[in-house]
């Protein structure tokens, strides 16, 4: 049964960690938590779900969806955060900002989707091939569904590892200022910051709605206040801490519920996360990380 | 006067809403003027609201000494959560109380009832809450209630404590430097902060009949956060504006029916874009100008 | 005769005597105007509930135009205001409804939890108040004006568990539930005392929270416990997915559930694994009595889309009010003294009375899930 558990706890692991490694990017680069971080994991399900339905094979959809988010984040920066760092607002009131993006990406896609579950396709998991491998059972969707969310992960660290791109966003995690001096375009950097941050939470909410064959408009929520804990145990700003995170925040809540703690899964996560934060409030791997990636 | 009595008549729970919102946008504003981003106050308030109502339902408690004991099981939490999280700054902070709100909020679900001495006590109610509260938390209450905290925040304003605030606020080994004992700086405001939305907890349940774990949660947070900020961090005056405007607003643009959703997100967006020091600064901004 | 047809011959006879008699135009409500005050929950987190309610009163209002539901050719409205899963906004919807001095009757709000801060403002003021969704213990007890054409979980469940234990004769049960939900913790309390009282084991019980999404970490100790059946306290949106992937996990064992899988999308979205799954409730999509399959027509004719519960239970209470309005209840005075006096009325969700809790007194219905919808349990 364990065997099984720790299974699905690096499913779930792998989602979070995709989500995860977008919120710690834009807070690595700017600083700010970006709160509608969830509402384009969740228009991003509903794109490419429309796409699916329209008969686009499902992996284009997905890719396609990705860029969509990537193009609502950069609009969220032009809107909600590039006018209040041309006027040095801090890091509280872009927070605000950011929730009123989000009421308003929630709103537009109550207004175009309605408030209905909707599905990739009617019928169930059944259909779906399962494998099974000694104790445990996954079906094809959550391999492909994993691998594609490591796949991203990959990519994500090879751009910051061994590009231009990837030099800039560094530079500019490091010393927005020294970053500017040395000629590197500031917004431009930022802009792309946000293309792949929220490309990545996008695809995340792409792969949820794929795994459980449900869309719904409030799917976001609970990953959210998941996604801060997940960032926290890696150690804010820090990509790699950010995918282990992910996996150890999938492992602690599928092992709270194995162990019969259902009903306090949450209190042990946030717990888990209050205590290390408390023991090391750069968490395991520390801002550091991006900038050194 | 007849005109008067019938508005209150139809916006009598509108108006507590707003006292009780400004009490608990105060409460935060108290530790974001110290610099603390401690996003605890919806926990704070949930534990002295079941308090409160557990003390008023289970022991017939009068009001007065509901609140007493509310607000001092909320200011003494507040001060105890201070210890562990005294080394957090900034959105690192922030995180930390987001999740104890989030662990208090469990709490309140599971500690529906207890068995104790072989009965069974009822406490939170869990998620089907607890109802029949007395409503005795009438507007003249709330509104006392709030010049209270108005006077005292005015009163601590000119203590030597509301300079070392300041002073921990905008730097931190400066304050150090002359002899300022920062964690005890940063305990006294959690504490007081605590202590407010303690108030404005005990006064929500005494004033709604029912409470629910959900009334506490991460919502209930970003909604005093937002109402803080949207008014402007730096003085009281922008926390009670903040709180006021943005629990008229859903009421106010009722008539945009289908529209009214996309509406507040916009009108939020909007506002903290033109003002992002807050509602008050443009007051404060206006009022240069005219002196000068 | 089987269990089945005797409600259904009663419903029969009991419509023919209150079907309506044609345009009751010259009635004692005639030309006059009657505002009815709704609160629903039609954005935020209860959206996908106080959506349909919404839209079962629109409805309505097409329905009074039309002539299809007869008010007695009072020009009556179901004006919908929306609360946004904001219970300060259900508060000040009641106060204003109750004070504008025009509307007769609040219907809704569409949780329990908002009801409980809602109606004691009405019961104060002693005006008529009706839910239609909320259905937790305790809502009908906070005044002699709260009603409910809900069907509550105590009300559905022991016959459910009853008549499954009949056939099944199982021994050994599992409860899955949201602790962090009014209406699925009283679907915890509820199984849990009937199934104790029935003299089932229950080996193990679950919990998870409302808009969760994985129940396999959940599932897979349930199936280590092997449980002869399993309850699920949730609703749809949770409910299909436990089902879903149960299926997916292999697990075979019966399942039962409430109201909160009453959907007409289960089967679709459940699939397969979903078939035999018994779900009591207080209304059957598929009933065959004239003014269901009439509402069930035009609702998805409307919308696109068949309506659910929630959809039936606000129609059923606008036909109520409509039914009271049209026998002269055209004040909030007459409609109070109208309720009390209400014997039978026929709605989509059959022939229902008030008991003397002003809770509704009509059967449940045992449901199977089938392919592609549901059918009476057998």
């Amino acid at each position: 049964m364990i065997a099984q558990q720790l299974f699905n706890g690096l499913f779930l692991g792998a989602v979070y960690a995709l989500f995860a490694v977008g919120y710690t990017l834009v807070f690595g680069v700017l600083d700010i938590l970006n709160l509608a971080h969830a509402a384009i994991f969740t228009a991003a399900a509903f794109v490419a779900l429309s796409l699916a339905l329209a008969g686009m094979p499902l992996p284009l959809a997905f890719l396609v969806a990705a860029a969509v988010a990537g193009i609502i984040g950069i609009l969220l920066d032009r809107v909600a955060f590039a006018p209040l760092r041309a006027r040095n607002a801090g890091t509280l009131v872009p927070l605000i900002s950011s929730i009123g993006v989000a009421i308003i990406i929630g709103a537009i896609m109550r207004g175009i989707y309605g408030v209905d579950e909707r599905h990739f396709t009617t019928g169930g998991l059944e259909t779906v091939p399962a494998i099974r491998l000694g104790p445990v059972t996954f079906t094809t969707v959550e391999l492909a569904i994993f691998l594609s969310a490591v796949a991203l992960m990959l990519v994500l660290s090879w751009v910051l590892r061994s590009t231009t791109l990837g030099r800039r966003i560094r530079a500019v995690a490091e010393d927005r200022i020294a970053a500017a001096l040395l000629g590197v375009d500031l917004e431009r950097t930022i802009a792309a910051t946000f293309f792949i941050a929220s490309s990545l939470g996008g695809a995340a909410g792409v792969l949820t709605g794929l795994e459980y064959n449900s869309v719904t408009l409030d799917m976001g929520g609970p990953i959210e206040l998941k996604g801060l804990a997940v960032i926290i145990l890696g150690g804010m700003g820090s990509v790699t801490g950010a995918v282990i995170g992910g996996f150890i925040l999938g492992a602690v809540e599928t092992l709270a519920v194995a162990y019969g703690a259902s009903a306090w899964r949450d209190a042990i996560v946030f717990g888990v996360m209050f205590v290390l934060l408390v023991a090391r409030p750069t968490g395991l791997f520390g801002k550091r990380a991006l900038r050194q990636a | 006067m007849t005109l008067l009595a019938d508005f209150y008549a139809k916006h009598s729970r509108l108006i507590d809403q707003i006292g009780v919102n400004a009490i608990l946008a105060l409460s935060l504003s108290v530790s974001l003027q110290a610099g603390q981003l401690a996003l605890a106050q919806a926990a704070f308030m949930g534990i002295a609201a079941y308090v409160s109502a557990m003390l008023a339902l289970n022991a017939h408690w009068p009001l007065v000494a509901t609140i007493a004991v509310a607000m001092l099981v909320s200011t003494v939490v507040a001060a105890l959560l201070a210890y562990p999280v005294r080394r957090l700054r900034g959105v690192f902070l922030a995180i930390a109380t987001i999740g104890f709100g989030e662990i208090v909020r469990v709490c309140a679900n599971n500690l529906g009832s207890i068995q104790f001495a072989g009965r069974t006590v009822q406490l939170t109610g869990g998620a089907e809450g607890l109802s029949g509260i007395p409503n005795d938390a009438t507007t003249l209450v709330i509104y006392a209630s709030l010049a209270f905290v108005a006077l005292a925040l005015v009163l601590i304003s000119r203590t030597k404590f509301a300079l070392a605030v300041a002073l921990v606020r905008e730097d931190e080994y400066a304050a150090r430097g002359v002899g300022i004992d920062v964690g005890a700086v940063r305990t006294l405001s959690l504490a007081l902060g605590g202590a407010i939305a303690g108030l404005g907890g005990a006064l929500y349940a005494h004033a709604s009949f029912f409470i629910t774990p959900t009334d506490f949660g991460f919502a209930r947070m970003e909604q005093i956060l937002v109402w803080c900020v949207v008014g402007g961090v730096t003085s009281p005056f922008g926390a009670v504006l903040g709180a006021t405007l943005l629990s008229i607003l859903p009421e106010a643009i009722r008539f945009l029916a289908d529209y009214r959703e996309i509406s507040n997100g916009v009108i939020l967006l909007a506002v903290i874009l033109f003002a992002p020091g807050g509602l008050s600064s443009l007051w404060r901004r206006g009022a240069v100008r005219v002196r000068s | 005769m089987n269990r089945t047809t005797v409600p259904v011959l009663a419903l029969l006879a009991i419509a023919a005597l209150v079907a309506p008699s044609g345009a009751a135009s010259k009635g004692p409500a005639a030309g006059k105007t009657v505002h009815v005050g709704v609160i629903a929950d039609v954005t935020g987190g209860a959206g996908i509930y106080g959506t349909p309610q919404k839209n079962a009163y629109e409805l309505a209002n097409d329905d009074v135009k039309s002539g299809k539901i007869d008010a007695g050719g009072a020009n009556l409205t179901f004006d919908v205001a929306d609360a946004a899963t904001d219970g300060a906004q259900v508060v000040n919807l009641m106060q204003k409804f109750t004070t504008d001095g025009q509307t007769v009757i609040v219907l809704g709000p569409t949780l329990s939890g908002e009801a409980f801060k809602a109606f004691p403002i009405a019961a104060k003021a002693n005006f008529p108040v009706m839910g239609t969704s909320t259905t937790a213990e305790g809502v009908t007890a906070m005044g002699s004006s709260v009603y409910r054409d809900a069907l509550a979980e105590s009300q559905v469940i022991p016959t459910t568990v009853k008549r499954t234990h009949d056939k099944w004769h199982y021994k050994t049960a599992a409860i899955i539930y949201g602790d962090d939900n009014a209406f699925t913790k009283t679907d915890y309390d509820v199984f849990a005392r009937e199934f104790k009282a029935a003299g089932v084991d229950i080996v193990d019980v679950e919990t998870f929270h409302i808009k969760d999404t994985d129940f396999q970490a959940a599932l897979t100790r349930i199936e280590s416990k092997h449980p002869d059946v399993i309850a699920i306290g949730g609703l749809f949106p949770e409910a299909t997915k436990i089902i879903q992937q149960a299926g997916k996990l292999g697990m075979k064992t019966h399942m039962v559930g409430g109201n909160g899988l009453n959907a007409p999308d289960m089967y679709s979205v459940a699939g397969p694994a979903s078939q035999g799954t018994v779900v009591g409730a207080a209304w059957f999509s598929g009933a065959k009595y004239s003014s269901n399959l009439d509402f069930v027509k035009h609702y998805s004719a409307k919308y696109g889309k068949g309506p659910d519960q929630f959809a039936a239970q606000s129609y059923a209470a606008a036909q109520i009010v409509a039914y009271l309005v049209a026998h002269g209840a055209t004040t909030k005075d007459e409609m109070s003294a109208a309720l009390k006096n209400v014997r039978v009325i026929q709605t989509v969700l059959g022939p229902i009375g008030f008991d003397q809790n002003r809770d509704v007194k009509s059967s449940p219905v045992i449901l199977s899930i089938v392919k592609d919808g549901f059918a009476y349990f057998h």
